[in-house]
């Protein structure tokens, strides 16, 4: 049978999934986590909630196409920027696996943060690990019924509140709420709310430790990054081993047993499931809470603790280590040379953009003068947060002179304003049919705002 | 390639292996395409459409993300044939 030797070929891979439910633990590196945690949630919520003058601090408004970051104002010009930021963000995050292992993934990333506020609401409502398998082991019952639709509205709720906090990236919160109390959501901002919504509840309520197991990229490669200098959680087994059980105050060696008592703490405390003692395996998220369980555990039996402890592969062997290695120093040099690339450039960033386009229908005009006149259209674009008045000039032809119909332009913050000049100059100046033009566009009140933009100024041409 | 080839994968992993890859995707793609073009602009004028921006940009996106659905489809259903194919030659 086909579908038989398939399965043999690949049973363990495609393995039913058993749910999880993670043990509670309590310990130095839970609180730690817990505070990332918190630090993490209160930045997702509360930033849509900051000002900045008259406007929201943080707003991707896409109507206006305009980013607005504090005090910072990004245009679609700007694109640049948000790739920079997106690679400095891909390379820190190779810094910091070299250096610290899967940091990440157990203290800064969305799916553990969510995972766990749900596994909160979870442990709140239904109770701990023994309480939560019973539940979901007996038959369905008015209890428990209540007791699932708690939970489950605590989750809709919270995901719902992650859903509006999600759009109130794009739409201004005080709209958006105004919106939804006067029942006048849109339909795109009501689909996007409820997909956010539907995305937060399914993956940190349900698919939690699938998701870093099936879908995520980064769990894939992140090995790759790794040395033996990389900090790991990792068991000890050769003061673990053997293990096995034995009564409170024993001494190990007595007893011709390791440290470990196998009382599989570490396990169920584990939110991916895994055995840590079976060595290094790509399901460990480095959360560390095994090691909280632990040293909970060696704490009881009077055994030091750090049975199970954050390691590298060179201390774990005896070796020596090597915090400053030629790769963390090429990340790092890479690192600090493109953030500080991206900050000069930010900070030297001209919050002004000139676009010329000539008029396509004439190639050039002749004024009563006998001069040859060419027409622009100038495009103004003023991505400073204040207005401004500019001064507009030109050169590159003998004599030449530019007509405009005002003196000083006027543009309004974050503003593009449209002016059509004309540039006349005598037919004996110009060398060539096509001759290069700059226009020079200055403000009246700020040095630093200045653009030169070139243009073409097309004439007879010499015979 | 000796590798056992798996060709029985649970029909919810097809479907979130089409679905995720795509779905980032569609997000790379929608954040270049529209820091070129503002929708708005792109519609024809003879077009009588009177469409909000969050909606332009939100039928993009979703655009983008069925492209590459089906782009992501074609390379499971080929590689899930190919290692049937596989499969049975070996045996």
């Amino acid at each position: 049978m086909g579908t038989q030797q398939a399965e043999t070929e690949a049973p363990e891979f495609y393995a039913k999934h058993k749910k999880i439910y993670p043990r509670e633990v309590s310990g130095r590196f839970s609180r730690l986590r817990l505070i990332s945690l918190l630090a993490l949630l209160g930045i997702y919520y509360l930033t849509p909630l900051l000002q900045w003058g008259d406007r929201q601090a943080v707003l991707f408004d896409l109507p206006a196409r305009k980013f607005y970051i504090f005090g910072l104002t990004l245009w679609p010009q700007d694109f640049i920027y948000l790739a920079a930021i997106l690679i400095l963000a891909g390379l820190s995050l190779f810094f910091f696996t070299a250096l610290l292992g899967r940091v990440w993934c157990g203290y800064a990333c969305p799916q553990t943060v969510w995972t766990e506020a749900y596994l909160w609401m979870e442990r709140k409502i239904e109770g701990n690990r023994s309480r939560r398998m019973k539940l979901d082991k007996a038959p369905m019952s008015a209890a428990k019924f209540r007791i699932k639709l708690l939970k489950h509205t605590a989750w809709i709720t919270f995901s719902l509140w992650t859903g509006l906090t999600f759009v109130a990236y794009f739409t201004p919160i005080d709209v958006l709420i105004g919106k939804l109390f006067s029942a006048s959501l849109g339909p795109w901002e009501t689909f996007w709310i409820l997909f956010y919504s539907f995305a937060t509840y399914g993956n940190a309520g349900f698919m939690r430790e699938q998701v870093c197991l099936y879908m995520c990229p980064y769990a894939r490669f992140q090995s790759a990054m790794f040395d033996s200098d990389t900090l790991i959680v990792a068991y000890h087994p050769e003061r673990g081993e053997p293990r096995g059980s034995r009564r409170r105050g024993t001494e190990p060696k007595s007893a011709g047993l390791g440290d470990c008592i196998d009382c599989n703490v570490c396990v169920q405390a584990c939110p991916t499931g895994i055995d840590i003692r079976d060595g290094l395996q790509y399901e460990c998220i480095a959360c560390s809470l095994c090691i909280d369980a632990c040293d909970g555990i060696m704490d009881k039996m009077s055994y030091p603790r750090g049975l199970i402890k954050y390691t590298t592969e060179n201390s774990a062997q005896g070796k020596s280590q090597h915090i400053l290695r030629p790769r963390i120093m090429v990340y790092a040099t890479i690192l600090l040379v493109l953030c500080g690339a991206l900050f000069v450039h930010i900070s030297q960033r001209v919050a002004l953009d000139l676009d010329v386009i000539r008029d396509r229908n004439t190639l050039y005009r002749e004024t009563r003068d006998g001069l040859i006149e060419n027409v622009y259209t100038l495009k103004i674009l003023n991505m400073d947060s204040n207005p401004h008045r500019y001064i507009l000039s030109a050169d590159g032809i003998d004599g030449m002179k530019l007509v405009t119909d005002q003196d000083e332009i006027m543009v309004e913050a974050g503003s593009v304003y449209q002016i059509v000049v004309r540039i006349q100059a005598d037919e004996f100046n110009l060398e060539k049919r096509s001759v290069t033009v700059n226009f020079h566009l200055q403000a009246t009140d700020a040095n630093h705002l200045v653009m030169v933009e070139e243009a073409r100024f097309v004439g007879p041409g010499k015979s | 390639m000796n590798a056992p080839i798996p060709e029985n994968i649970p029909r919810a992993q097809q479907v979130i292996s089409v679905l995720w890859p795509s779905f980032l995707v569609a997000i790379v793609a929608s954040g270049l395409f529209f820091s070129a073009f503002n929708p708005v602009e792109l519609i024809p004028f003879n077009l009588d459409i009177d469409i909000s921006p969050l909606a332009a940009y939100s039928i993009g996106f979703f655009l983008f993300w069925i492209l590459a659905i089906v782009s992501s489809t074609g390379t499971l259903y080929f590689t899930i044939s190919n290692c049937r194919v596989l499969n049975k030659q070996r045996r």
